[in-house]
């Protein structure tokens, strides 16, 4: 029972940050219709910077808040460079090859100037050594912080995108640009904004992440995107809430799995997971079938 | 007053609108009247901006705004229902209004806006809290003119606003229309496959043909040349 309760909070606690990663990249993809495949090298970036500038002696707040425009400032060059110029060319795949570029460069780059070796990464909330007991488990506070963080930050953004007058606007953007043109919104400045929040979020969830697995290595983004990917798909694209639900099902599956089974099992079930969803709701759980634009 | 000046709109190869010039005037209805594949769309596109004229000039009471984006041109009065009945699916009736008036900015509130929309077409105010993608046709086009019109735009360009509607309902969203024109000093400028349609509410048309301007003339004029027109330029349709 306690080990279970143990394996069920972790699973929940990266469950979220599969749902943070699953926003960011369902932001951009909503006001663009690119999948931001360099999303895991940001994640990446974030939690690297924060750990190397705690590591240099910098101030816990000041190393995030580096951090964290680092990340958007990176979305917003992927945005400039491997976005937008292949926007033009409609119907053009190539933003595959140059936003999956774009997160290899940037890999490239973290191997170079630190190194591949995984960095410890410190506590920046709370200690690891912090538990509170629940039904006699030991659960880590770090795992409820993470946990209530990421939770906390996909609730406001789906209370932002329902209810407030600019996320009607980035809903109408994502449903019909030109439309939306046409009823004075800056679409431009739009799709700008959702790849520097996509920043934001990708910062906040790499440093949530390492925070929990303690360390940060150059490669560790790619395995979160693809398994942040998977919950989206499998919450709906196009809802946040979906995001969260897809993420918090697959990360408690995962840990489940790897815990009474073998942690090797666990992305073989997150593609079952994947596979058996989109055979009977090929929308997602909450998506909603695509209109197709002409 | 909305003028036109040797609008030139091609895409690659194509031209689709070739050295059109135009006026339509302040409290008139100006149909642009062509079969199929005439470049009325195209026309309308390059005057809001969504599709950039590769040459030409647009100007709105004298005021050059062929430089201006699509959002620019919104706030400065150009409104343009396309065709197609593109609408925001998954906002609400109400949400889709607001979204509508929000970023226009235009003076004035938005609840009494709102209030004359559903004074105008109570079927909406009923259905507010709908999702404008579970409308009718109907429903649908009374909202996107009511969107287009709410915070009263100088110029209004409705593109064949009565396609696939019933005839009951064409009727009453051509009544709106023609209010609208005559209540304040406004353009509207409507494009119709039809022009024994076009002609119920049209006080001036331009026929188009391959892109280019055949022939235009008041009511009476087209009225007189329906037949001609509609065998020379339009097709089977007239
Ligand atoms: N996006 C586009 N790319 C290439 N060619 C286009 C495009 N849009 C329109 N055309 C072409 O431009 C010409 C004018 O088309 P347009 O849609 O403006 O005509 P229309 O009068 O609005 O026709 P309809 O009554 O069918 O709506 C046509 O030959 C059409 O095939
Ligand atoms: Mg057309």
């Amino acid at each position: 029972m306690d080990f279970f309760i143990q394996m069920l909070a972790s699973g929940l606690s990266v469950g979220a940050v599969y749902a943070l990663v699953g926003l960011g990249l369902n932001l951009t993809f909503w006001t663009t219709r690119v999948l931001n495949f360099g999303q895991g090298a940001v994640l990446m970036v974030g939690a690297m910077v924060t750990a190397v500038l705690i590591a240099s002696g910098t101030h816990v707040i000041f190393a995030v808040a580096v951090a964290l425009l680092t990340a958007a400032f990176i979305l917003i060059l992927i945005e400039a460079l491997a976005v937008r110029p292949l926007a033009k060319a409609t119907g053009s795949m190539g933003w595959i090859v140059s936003t999956l570029g774009a997160g290899i460069l940037l890999q490239g780059l973290a191997s170079w100037r630190f190194g591949t070796q995984a960095v410890a990464f410190p506590d920046v909330l709370f200690s690891s050594a912090d538990t509170v007991q629940f039904l006699g488990a030991y659960i880590s506070v770090q795992y409820i912080a993470v946990f209530v963080i990421s939770v906390l930050i996909v609730v406001l953004m789906e209370l932002f995108l329902r209810r407030s007058t600019w996320g009607y606007a980035v809903r109408a953007v994502a449903h019909d640009n030109e439309f939306a043109a046409l009823l004075g919104i800056p679409v431009r400045r739009v799709v700008l904004a959702s790849f520097m929040v996509s920043g934001l979020l990708a910062g906040v969830a790499g440093i949530l992440v390492s925070q929990v697995s303690g360390t940060v290595d150059p490669g560790f983004g790619m395995h979160l995107l693809i398994l942040a990917f998977v919950a989206t798909v499998v919450g709906g694209m196009g809802s946040a809430f979906g995001s969260l639900v897809g993420g918090l099902l697959l990360g408690v599956l995962e840990k489940l799995v790897g815990g009474y089974w073998s942690p090797a099992a666990a992305e073989i079930v997150a593609f079952i997971l994947l596979v058996g969803v989109l055979t009977i709701r090929p929308q997602g759980l909450f998506g909603k079938p695509e209109a197709v634009k002409v | 007053m909305l003028e036109v000046r040797n609008l030139q709109v091609s895409y690659g190869a194509i031209e689709a609108v070739r050295d059109v010039s135009l006026s339509a005037r302040s409290g008139h209805i100006t149909a642009l009247i062509g079969a199929n594949g005439a470049g009325k769309s195209s026309l309308m596109r390059a005057i809001s901006g969504v599709t950039p004229a590769t040459s030409g000039q647009i100007l709105v009471n004298g005021r050059d705004i062929t430089r201006l984006k699509p959002h620019e041109r919104a706030r400065v009065g150009v409104a343009h229902a396309m065709e197609g009945r593109r609408i925001l699916h998954q906002h609400t009736v109400e949400e889709n209004l607001v979204t509508a008036w929000h970023f226009r900015k235009p003076p004035g509130s938005f609840k009494q806006a709102l209030e004359k929309v559903y004074s105008n077409f109570p079927v909406l105010a009923e259905r507010r809290r709908a999702k404008a993608g579970t409308l009718s046709g109907g429903q649908q086009q009374m909202l996107i003119l009511s969107m287009a019109t709410q915070h009263e735009p100088p110029v209004v360009l409705l593109d064949e606003p009565s396609l696939g509607l019933a005839p009951i309902i064409v009727t009453q969203i051509f009544e709106y229309i023609k209010a609208y024109s005559a209540e304040g000093n406004r353009v509207v400028l409507l494009s119709e496959q039809m022009a024994t349609l076009a002609l119920k509410v049209a006080d001036y048309g331009y026929v188009l043909k391959h892109g280019q301007v055949v022939f235009d003339g008041d009511r009476k004029q087209l009225n007189d040349g329906v037949a001609d027109l509609s065998s020379a330029y339009l097709g089977t349709t007239g």
